[in-house]
């Protein structure tokens, strides 16, 4: 029997918002498998940033366990989470979060410096991965002088670099036009294709969410609705 | 990579760094001019005080400084010719200077007033120029009962250069004796209380008063001040040597209001320091946390993408350290600058307390005061981004990626 990438048991998360306790996540047993490409809908509240972030090893739950490939990480320190986190997991996000004062180059060979490499095989890396993303051209430049759609495909390849079994995209295209995002998605969906790199991304976009292989629907913090599409149902949905 | 991020940060927001160098540049310039105007103030008391007053030594009979004298010279020194030519020997002397101080009463024939006179050989009393002839000529030589006297023992005895005065006192033998004086001259110091009560008068003259030969004190002035503990030395050595029964003390030991003053102007100088060390503080560390609080976002990102809290501490707090340098380097030169136009441009200062005669405003530009200032920037800026680093480090990645 294969190891599932990411298997969460009964995960609660609770935090006090002033006084208030919220609970953003009760009870989310999920599993999933090295490869898949999975969008995570739901209302705005319904858990989804949440879920992300505890996958992503940057909280931790208040009750239940997070396994990624196997290892448990509920109990782990925060240097080991940082640790796990620069070596497996990669992160996209909705405002791109690039770093301002470093150039698109320096933006994508910032995750290496954590993992290990040298001068060289570092530049290597990076500028591989800036032309898959078809950015060669544009290495030079700083976030402010790139668009929407060039700075979300540096935060791409900066989520790439490192070669992570898992890339979390937290509304990686609800700042992009329609067209944009499409490209966007079409690039994300092709390295999944070609590295089998998992992702998995938060939308509520529906014409990107149908994209997907995999549609998780969060409602109160609860999984509603999980659905794997076949190439062919997916199809379907798109045409209707 | 996170040196360059600090370094490229600290020029990211040109006004906010624009300013917090600014305060840095204000406060290292108020702190040079500050210190060089100390230091040549320092400098110019000290080669006052020895000139004009000390001298570098000063050469006794044994069992004069620690001995009370029953009469006047008791432990004096007696046939100075064979010492003076052993010390002026040395290349490093200018001159020596022989010294009789006495106290007594001057009466003008109606009012009398308590004098402190010094004697002195003429020459060379024109060469220590403690005083500024105000009126008449200066002592003499030649005219051993000629004094001068100060201006404003001068005035309130009525005297003008020409009028005669009696001076009493007691000699080496313990009676009384009176001598006439021809007042040669008005003198000021500066030191209004000195000038009150002062007189100068020839050697020679002294000595007849005090119905002796013997002097009280031998000054040694060198070319060099730096040259004194050497000199000292060399001389303490020679004494021994030669079985004088002699002891000396440098200016140091004897300049006590050089040392006051010295102490003043330190307490004032680290006072300054103080005020400019809070304000420098209070500044870089609210451009670190401004930073911070703009950056809350770019934090949390670097930490998810696994940067360690302590490389995150560290890059603000190399972005203090940074401005403290830029700062300290940039206020350096401007201090520097302001300080040689002000040497420039010549501005007169009133007299200071207890003087008669004002100055012209300097600026010492010591190495020693610009290595500090540098180093209090620095070291100040970088103190300041401590907390805040520590702050920005504590954050935590979900509250950091989820500000606005």
């Amino acid at each position: 029997m294969h190891t599932p990438l990411v298997k969460l048991q009964a995960i609660r998360k609770s935090y006090s918002l002033g006084k208030v306790d919220v609970t953003a996540l009760r009870e989310v047993t999920l599993v999933i498998d090295p490869g898949e490409f999975v969008a995570l809908s739901g209302t705005s509240g319904s858990g989804k940033t949440t879920l992300l972030n505890l996958i992503g090893c940057l909280d931790k739950p208040s009750a239940g366990t997070i396994q990624l490939a196997g290892l448990d990480v509920t109990a782990l320190s925060l240097p080991s989470l940082a640790n796990i986190r620069s070596r497996k997991i990669g992160f996209i996000f909705q405002t791109f979060n690039l770093i301002p004062v470093l150039s698109a180059f320096e933006n994508v060979e910032y995750p290496l410096l954590f993992a290990g490499l040298g001068h060289r095989q570092r530049q290597e890396r990076v500028r591989q991965w800036l032309n898959q993303v078809g950015l060669e051209n544009q290495a030079r430049q700083r976030p402010d002088q790139l668009s929407g759609g060039q700075r979300q495909r540096v935060a791409i390849a900066r989520a790439m670099v490192t070669q992570p079994n898992l890339v979390l995209a937290d509304e990686p295209t609800a700042n992009l036009d329609s067209e944009t995002a499409g490209q966007i998605l079409d690039l994300m969906s092709q390295i999944n294709q070609e590295t089998g790199t998992t992702f998995l991304f938060a939308t509520h976009d529906p014409r990107i969410r149908d994209r997907a292989s995999r549609q998780i629907h969060l409602h109160d913090g609860q999984i509603a609705n999980d659905v794997i599409l076949t190439e062919t149902s997916r199809r379907f949905a798109n045409a209707h | 990579m996170l040196t360059r991020i600090a370094f490229r940060n600290v020029f990211r927001n040109r006004r906010r760094s624009l300013i917090t160098m600014l305060v840095l540049i204000v406060g290292a310039t108020a702190l040079i001019l500050f210190g060089g105007y100390k230091e040549i103030s320092f400098y110019g008391l000290r080669e006052s005080t020895i000139r004009n007053r000390v001298g570098h030594l000063q050469v006794y009979k044994k069992g004069f400084l620690d001995s009370e004298s029953q009469k006047p010279l008791e432990f004096g020194l007696e046939n100075v010719s064979q010492l003076r030519r052993a010390i002026e020997s040395d290349a490093r002397v200018e001159m020596t200077v022989p010294q009789i101080s006495l106290m007594g009463l001057v009466t003008n024939g109606e009012k009398s007033e308590t004098f402190l006179a010094t004697g002195v050989e003429s020459d060379k009393d024109q060469k220590m120029s403690a005083q500024r002839l105000v009126a008449g000529e200066s002592i003499s030589d030649k005219e051993t009962d000629g004094v001068i006297v100060g201006e404003l023992l001068a005035r309130s005895m009525g005297v003008k250069p020409g009028d005669y005065l009696t001076l009493m006192t007691t000699t080496v033998s313990g009676s009384l004796n009176g001598l006439d004086v021809r007042v040669r001259g008005t003198f000021a110091t500066g030191m209004k209380e000195f000038d009150e009560r002062a007189i100068k008068m020839p050697l020679a003259g002294a000595q007849q008063l005090l119905q002796t030969q013997k002097i009280e004190r031998l000054l040694v002035l060198l070319k060099n001040t730096d040259d004194t503990d050497g000199v000292k030395t060399m001389l303490e050595s020679r004494f021994v040597q030669n079985r004088w029964d002699l002891e000396m003390r440098d200016w140091a030991a004897l300049a006590t209001y050089y040392h006051q003053v010295r102490n003043i102007f330190n307490g004032i100088f680290g006072f300054l320091g103080i005020i400019v060390f809070l304000i420098v503080i209070v500044s870089v560390a609210n451009t670190i946390i401004l930073s911070i609080f703009e950056r809350t976002r770019e934090i949390g990102t670097l930490m998810a993408m696994g940067t360690r809290r302590r490389q995150i501490w560290a890059m603000f707090f190399l972005e203090g350290l940074m401005i403290g340098v830029v700062g300290g380097l940039l206020g350096i030169a401007v201090g520097s600058a302001v300080g040689e136009l002000i040497n420039q441009a010549h501005i007169q200062l009133p007299p200071p307390p207890g003087y008669t005669t004002g100055y012209n405003l300097k600026i010492m530009l010591k190495p020693s005061i610009l290595v500090t200032v540098m180093l209090l920037s620095s070291v100040t800026a970088t103190l300041a981004s401590v907390l805040p680093a520590l702050k920005a480090s504590r954050l935590r990645i979900v509250d950091a990626l989820g500000h606005i």
